[in-house]
């Protein structure tokens, strides 16, 4: 049995990435988590998850940036936000996924090819370009990007999506979609500003 | 505006209090600074003013330098402006030639700049130093105390406050709002940590009040509304109607038995439901009055009108039954008050996810008190809703504790309470018992040992918060329950026949028109505000009102009765002086400006003034020194003793010197 070393020494730790993260707005309250364990205890997915909220959200604040940008649970958040309404310090711990989901594509450590990510690049990508949302777009788009054999089976569900009017294959967009543009380019600047300084 | 008397001899004190001050704001040079104010013969810095050595510097400096002023900047005057008046009353001069100065709470606390914070001790002593020349001499006002005392509410602190003061000669008032006094502490079943049977020790204690010549009970009744002042309280008290006469009743309970109604249909309130009870009753067997009740709600003479009325009928000996009651008000008069009106435990139903009142299967610790309680509704038997018993049972901690989203802070006794169910529950049941906690805290003395006994009988710790409760599949009447196991990093899912939520506990919930009737405080949980977290922790900001209990903030029994020994102490303490010395900073009126105009009668917010031969005059006794009036006469003919005009325009212009 191979054996890997346990002990973490302080050197490891990224006090910086603890320092931004608890300098979000509304994450400083993550240094007031009483560790109850409501949020994972609350998750549907938590059974998946390699960490689960409450030990996501605590080596984010120490600072654990490997461990937590790497790990899957913030992939597995579906934001049902059953965690933010239990939590008694009210975390938002949804926001906090957020936030990290962020950092690890920004980061690069978003795994390669996992549909959570590929779907939320794709769907602000379209966002971004044209106002409005094309499931059928999305879909292929998601479908080519992270693995088409993935999507065989409920190729007979979408079909019927299709057919009953669910999704359409009209390619959609709004008018004066350049104001738009401008608009998300300008937010993107600010917040790269804001994390800048 | 008149000069000062004269140029009086002024001596100024700067306090270190240690390094409170002395580490923001540059002591030595404040001293230096006030040495050159006109008046001041004399400046010192000392490291702790309060102190012994720092009292008899001033009185030294009094009769060594001939002061006749003294200004001492330290803290608050809440804290030690008593102290340094006596000071300077005992240096051999008028107590009131004294002006005290915080540099405490109002300067080193709030500011971090040195500079800065020396500039403003200085800019506050200059004003002190100009006002205090003009303190005329003051005697303070001597008011006698009526030396009764009214106890509101009647659990375990009220009794034991009442007892306390009887026992020392005093006449007692003891108000209680339910038919009998007892309180929570009667529901109980156990005590924690010596597992001391509670209705043992406290019946005894109910008894002694009952028999108690110098305590008069008043059940069935609270306070309406409470006027006057300390030591001289007049308090309205409504007594609800119990439709039975106390004087007549002697507690044979052959009425019940004789009841219309052969079986209970009304939800017992001593049981929390549990079980039923007649509209005739008396709420638990050792009450105290021992006397029935009759609730109009379930009783069919005030519905239909009972034909038979065969409660009358046996009691027609003693004709004890009187359905003609009615609410009736006392007036009386007390000294002191003491405030023991005690806690409600949180609404489990408030919280949906733990499935009270919704899933059978799940109860409230004070509910689970009374099932394992020999008098309780299943004589002590662990009986669930289904009639089954209990092969595993969890209790889930916090329950309206330690949640923003409820009551934020910890309510103290919930982890022993619930520590005390699982030894309680194991040893009637021996089912598994899953203790679901977020941090255990058992500081008391025997807490932790008594901790490790139950973790000794094998209940399992899961330090984790429940986040559902739900029925399990396929209709077994089993439930649920789902948390992170966070010492071991998993979530589990433990199927349970009976959940005990160990609800907090939370201010009554007329705790805010309590609070408004006795013209004290309440802090940001609801409950009563002491008037010093440490120094005066069962005082209010209002005269002869006193704390004891779970009023003040969840406790436990040991804290509660030495709280109310402390209350019945400070009470006693105020009452057996005979007089109080009241602070002389009343209002009083230049005859010969006053137009009686009376804007000043209608402002006043105690009712002190009254207009005598077309003048305004002024009850010292009940001026309270707010000076309203005195900002409000048109004519300028009010002023107010510490606070004349020159005193406080000097003071003004003593701060804005520089600016």
């Amino acid at each position: 049995m191979a054996t890997e070393p346990m002990i973490r020494i302080e050197a490891d730790r990224d006090p910086e990435f603890a320092a931004w993260f608890t300098g979000l707005v509304g994450e400083e309250k993550l240094r007031e988590c009483i560790h109850c364990g409501v949020c994972s205890g609350s998750c549907p997915l938590a059974s998946h998850m390699d960490l689960g909220p409450r030990k996501l959200m605590y080596l984010a604040r120490e600072g654990w940036a490997d461990d937590v940008l790497g790990s899957n649970t913030i992939w597995l958040c579906t934001s049902c936000y059953a965690c933010t309404v239990a939590c008694p310090q009210q975390i938002p711990v949804t926001d906090v996924m957020y936030a990290l989901k962020r950092k690890a594509i920004e980061a690069g450590k978003a795994p390669k090819r996992h549909p959570v990510a590929v779907m939320a690049k794709q769907f602000s990508r379209m966002v971004h370009r044209r106002g409005r949302m094309s499931e059928a777009y999305l879909i292929a788009g998601l479908a080519l990007r992270s693995g088409v054999h993935r999507y065989v089976g409920m190729l007979p569900m979408g079909v019927n999506a299709v057919r009953t009017g669910r999704i359409s294959l009209k390619l959609d967009r709004i008018r004066r979609r350049k104001e738009l543009t401008a608009l998300l380019d300008r937010v993107e600047r600010e917040r790269e500003e804001v994390a800048a300084s | 505006m008149r000069e000062p008397n004269g140029t009086p001899r002024i001596g100024v004190y700067v306090c270190h209090c240690g390094t409170n001050i002395a580490s923001t704001v540059d002591v030595a040079a404040v001293r230096d600074a006030a040495e050159s104010l006109p008046g001041v013969v004399l400046s010192r810095d000392y490291k702790y003013m309060c102190s012994d050595p720092g009292q008899e510097l001033i009185k030294h400096d009094i009769a060594e330098f001939g002061l006749e002023r003294v200004v001492v900047a330290s803290c608050s005057p809440c804290l030690h402006e008593e102290t340094f008046r006596g000071a300077v009353g005992e240096g051999g001069i008028n107590p009131y030639f004294f002006q005290m100065v915080n540099i405490r709470e109002h300067d080193s606390w709030v500011h971090r700049d040195i500079a800065a914070a020396t500039a403003k001790a200085n800019d506050l002593i200059r004003a002190a130093v100009r006002r205090v020349r003009f303190h005329e001499p003051l005697e303070p006002r001597r008011v006698p105390i009526d030396p009764r005392v009214m106890v509101v509410g009647g659990g375990i602190a009220g009794i034991h406050a009442a007892l306390t003061l009887a026992n020392a000669g005093k006449q007692v008032y003891l108000v209680e709002r339910e038919p009998s006094i007892g309180g929570h502490m009667a529901m109980f079943d156990k005590t924690f940590p010596t597992l001391d049977c509670a209705a043992c020790i406290l019946t005894p204690k109910m008894t002694q009040v009952r028999a108690h010549p110098n305590i008069q009970i008043m059940t069935m009744s609270e306070v309406e509304e409470v006027s006057g002042f300390v030591g001289d309280y007049r308090v309205r008290v409504k007594h609800h109607p119990r439709f039975v006469i106390e004087d007549a009743c002697v507690g044979c309970l052959e009425c019940i038995d004789a009841c219309v109604f052969r079986n209970g249909k009304t939800p017992d309130e001593f049981n929390l439901g549990l079980s039923k009870r007649k509209p005739i009753y008396i709420p638990f067997p050792q009450a105290v009055p021992q006397v029935v009740v009759i609730d109009p709600e379930a009783c069919i003479e005030f519905r239909a009108g009972c034909r038979k009325k065969t409660c009358v009928e046996v009691c027609a000996e003693r004709n004890a039954i009187d359905f003609q009651q009615e609410v009736t008000y006392d007036e009386v008069t007390v000294g002191a008050i003491i405030l023991a009106t005690g806690f409600q435990a949180f609404e489990a139903s408030r919280l949906p996810q733990y499935g009270y009142g919704r899933l059978d299967a799940v109860y409230t610790a004070l509910e689970v008190e009374r099932l394992v309680n020999a008098s309780g509704p299943t004589e002590g038997s662990i009986v669930l809703r289904d009639g089954s018993t209990p092969t595993s049972i969890g209790i889930i901690h916090c329950i309206g504790s330690r949640d923003k989203n409820t009551n934020e802070y910890c309510s103290r006794v919930c982890c022993m309470y619930s520590l005390k169910l699982a030894h309680l529950l194991k040893e009637k049941t021996d089912a598994e018992i899953y203790e679901f906690y977020i941090d255990m805290r058992t500081p008391g003395k025997g807490f932790e040992e008594f901790y490790n006994r139950v973790e000794e009988e094998g209940v399992h710790f899961i330090r984790g918060k429940v986040a559902d409760v739900y029925p399990e599949a396929g209709n077994t009447g089993r439930v649920v329950l789902q948390a992170e196991d966070t010492l071991a990093g998993m979530v589990r899912k433990i199927p349970v026949d009976m959940v005990v939520l160990a609800t907090g506990l939370e201010p009554q919930p007329d705790a805010e028109d309590v609070r408004r009737t006795f013209n004290i405080t309440c802090g940001s949980g609801g409950f009563f505000t002491e008037r010093h977290p440490k120094l005066a922790p069962v005082s209010t900001f209002t005269d002869g009102v006193f704390l004891a209990g779970a009023c003040q903030g969840p406790k436990d029994i040991p804290d509660t009765v030495a709280q109310a020994g402390a209350a019945a102490a400070e009470a006693l303490a105020l009452i057996d002086a005979g007089h109080i010395e009241l602070e002389p900073n009343t209002a009083f009126v230049v005859e010969e400006r006053c137009s009686g105009c009376r804007t000043c009668v209608g402002m006043c917010p105690f009712s002190a003034i009254s207009i005598v031969d077309g003048k305004a005059v002024i009850n010292e006794v009940l001026c309270k020194g707010c000076g309203t009036c005195v900002a409000a006469c048109p004519s300028g003919a009010i002023r107010q003793n510490l606070f004349e005009d020159e005193e406080i325009f000097e003071e003004i212009l003593g701060v804005l010197t520089h600016v």
